[in-house]
């Protein structure tokens, strides 16, 4: 008496499973360099730790009562571990019927589904490996009735957006609703030139508007990331992808109510680097390379940049100081002067609720002489986006770190500290700040004067001569109108300092944040 | 050989043009140095390369993407 025989049954419903969608659709989905299903998820997750759920899913043909064959469900997920921390995963796999949804009683996955209800209830992080087409037509003949919008919608995937970290990889072509799950997401990664990402495809566009485009050139990560910054990073190839996963998920608690894990980096917390003295130049008009500089404030190769590519006014990094998670917010001096424009500022406006949320404290790297000037900055909302950056730092909670580098100037400026915290402030002597600067300033203020001297350039270069006294960051010092002005080399011991003091405050404020009002 | 175009990332101005048609560069050195919002803005062309043509004159207002230079890697 044994229940071997139902056990060989699983078995051989489970071999079904692994076939997907056989050997011809895999080795054709092999040749044009993307993975199955099964194998992202070994090549992403530890070793052995996948615990499929569902793996029985299909549909099965019968004779005479005896199984013959059993097409499985395109959408395959469980349970897996990351660095040793459990996570929910799930994806579709092209090659079983392109990854279309599937009509099973419950929803495995891809829009809520028990993948989703597992990272929620468990509190664990979600990673969605997105390959699908969405729905398919076929699915309206099948039930009889066309189904409303969103009747396995979105609202368990929001609702997860403010308890644990969600990743998703755009892992082939997503159209529609695969798209927009990708977009719901703490963060998003897509492969170059194996993946593309829109809200239409080709055909839809040609039918819609006449244009025949091609689906890299509508939707590669040239344009979803480098241009449109839909979604946040692209990867070399699908293992680079995995690798990229695992590194942001590094930085990242379990969930909103933990805090994220530290660990040794080997980099003493009172190094002193001596480029730090010399990279700002004296010249004012000069700028610098703020990522090198960056470099030398925070642990060692621990910068992990979110939207390297968008944005670039601004760069938005997570990284570690002394082991501890932070978020380094730092203007760049060499993309518009770091002026605030429409894209650096919706960078930074995520990038804020992202480190709030899961309560990475923002160190700010200040280097901004303002909103982005001119028409074309004007046209594309400028100021709105702006504010929204301002309204969303100013709302935050989480202990902000500032220093100012070079310029801190205007509204721009206003959004980089910490208002509802400490308000720490520190400055380098090369800081500068106002609300405009002394240049043009002066000659508007002073032209009766200037123009009535005997010789109006020697007048004016003496007034701003004398305007620029009042300009050294030692006088708002001395006031203690900024809490220090530092030698630029302490300045990760001191920020380390402030770090590790401020890790009993945010075990204390842990949990979900409720962000209430309109933002602008 | 291949050609390369090099253009601005930047909206701004040409503040001055330091290279002509012939000249080899390197990785580091600037083709050209753009201004915007106060600032020099010097532009490579990142790799080994030389010009072939400056697309733009000093004092010429650009917008980001404006194509500044040619060159041949």
């Amino acid at each position: 008496m044994s229940w071997k025989p139902e056990a060989d049954d699983l078995a051989r419903r489970h071999a079904y499973a692994e076939n997907l969608g056989g050997p011809e659709a895999v080795a054709k989905h092999h040749s044009q360099g993307r993975l199955t299903i099964r194998e992202r998820i070994a090549g992403l997750c530890d070793s052995s730790s996948f615990q499929e759920v569902g793996k029985l899913t299909g549909k099965g043909t019968y004779e005479n009562g005896e199984l013959k064959s059993v097409v499985p469900a395109p959408y395959v997920m469980g349970l897996a571990k990351i660095d040793g921390r459990p996570v929910a995963i799930g994806g579709e796999d092209f090659t079983v019927r392109g990854g279309t949804s599937w009509g099973s009683d419950r929803r495995k996955g891809g829009q809520g589904g028990f993948v989703e209800d597992l990272a929620h209830e468990y509190r664990i992080p979600l990673v969605n490996l997105i390959d699908g087409a969405g729905g398919t037509v076929t699915s309206a003949a099948r039930r009889g009735h066309t189904v409303f919008p969103g009747v396995h919608g979105f609202e368990r995937s929001v609702q997860l957006m403010s308890e644990v970290p969600v990743v998703s990889a755009v892992m082939g072509t997503a159209a529609g609703g695969p798209a927009g799950r990708a977009i719901l997401s703490h963060w998003s990664v897509m492969v170059k030139g194996t993946s593309q990402v829109f809200a239409a495809g080709p055909p839809v566009v040609e039918r819609s508007l006449g244009q025949k485009i091609h689906k890299e050139d509508l939707g590669g990560a040239q344009i979803a990331v480098d241009q449109a910054g839909t979604i946040d990073n692209a990867a070399e190839n699908e293992t680079d992808c995995f690798a990229m996963i695992r590194r942001y998920l590094s930085y990242m608690p379990s969930n909103v109510w933990e805090l994220p894990p530290v660990v040794d980096t080997g980099d003493a917390p009172d190094r002193r680097d001596e480029g730090l003295l010399t990279i700002v130049p004296r010249e004012r008009r000069q700028p610098y390379n703020m990522r090198k500089l960056l470099g030398m404030i925070i642990d060692r190769d621990s910068a992990f940049e979110i939207q390297p590519t968008y944005g670039r006014a601004v760069i938005t990094s997570l990284a570690r100081m002394n082991g501890k998670v932070v978020g380094v917010i730092a203007n760049n001096p060499m993309v518009n002067g770091g002026a605030m424009d429409v894209k650096a500022a919706r960078k930074q406006t995520h990038f804020v609720q992202l480190c709030d949320t899961f309560h990475i404290p923002i160190v700010f790297l200040v280097d901004v002489p303002g909103f982005m000037v001119g028409l074309q900055a004007e046209q594309a909302a400028t100021l709105r986006e702006g504010m929204k950056s301002v309204y969303t730092a100013l709302q935050a909670t989480v202990p902000m770190l500032t220093v100012v580098i070079r310029k801190c100037y205007g509204m721009a400026g206003m959004g980089t500290t910490d208002k509802n915290g400490l308000d720490f402030k520190i400055a380098w002597p090369s800081a500068e700040w106002g609300s405009l600067p002394v240049e043009g300033g002066a000659s508007a203020a002073f032209k009766r004067e200037i123009e009535s001297a005997p010789d109006p350039k020697a007048r004016l270069a003496e007034i701003e001569a004398d305007l620029r006294r009042f300009a050294s960051p030692l006088l708002t010092a001395e006031a203690f109108a900024v809490e220090d002005v530092i030698d630029p080399r302490d300045t990760r011991p001191y920020l380390c300092r402030f770090i590790d003091a401020m890790q009993g405050r945010l075990a204390t404020t842990v949990g979900q944040k409720l962000r209430a009002g309109v933002c602008p | 050989m291949a050609r390369q175009e090099i253009r601005s990332e930047i909206t701004g101005s040409v503040w001055k043009v330091l290279v002509q048609p012939g000249a080899k560069v390197g990785p580091d050195d600037p083709l050209l140095i753009l201004e915007s919002m106060k600032m020099e803005i010097p532009v490579t062309a990142e790799v080994d390369a030389t010009v072939v043509e400056v697309t733009v004159k000093e004092g010429e207002a650009l917008n980001e993407g404006a194509l500044l230079a040619v060159v041949e890697t």
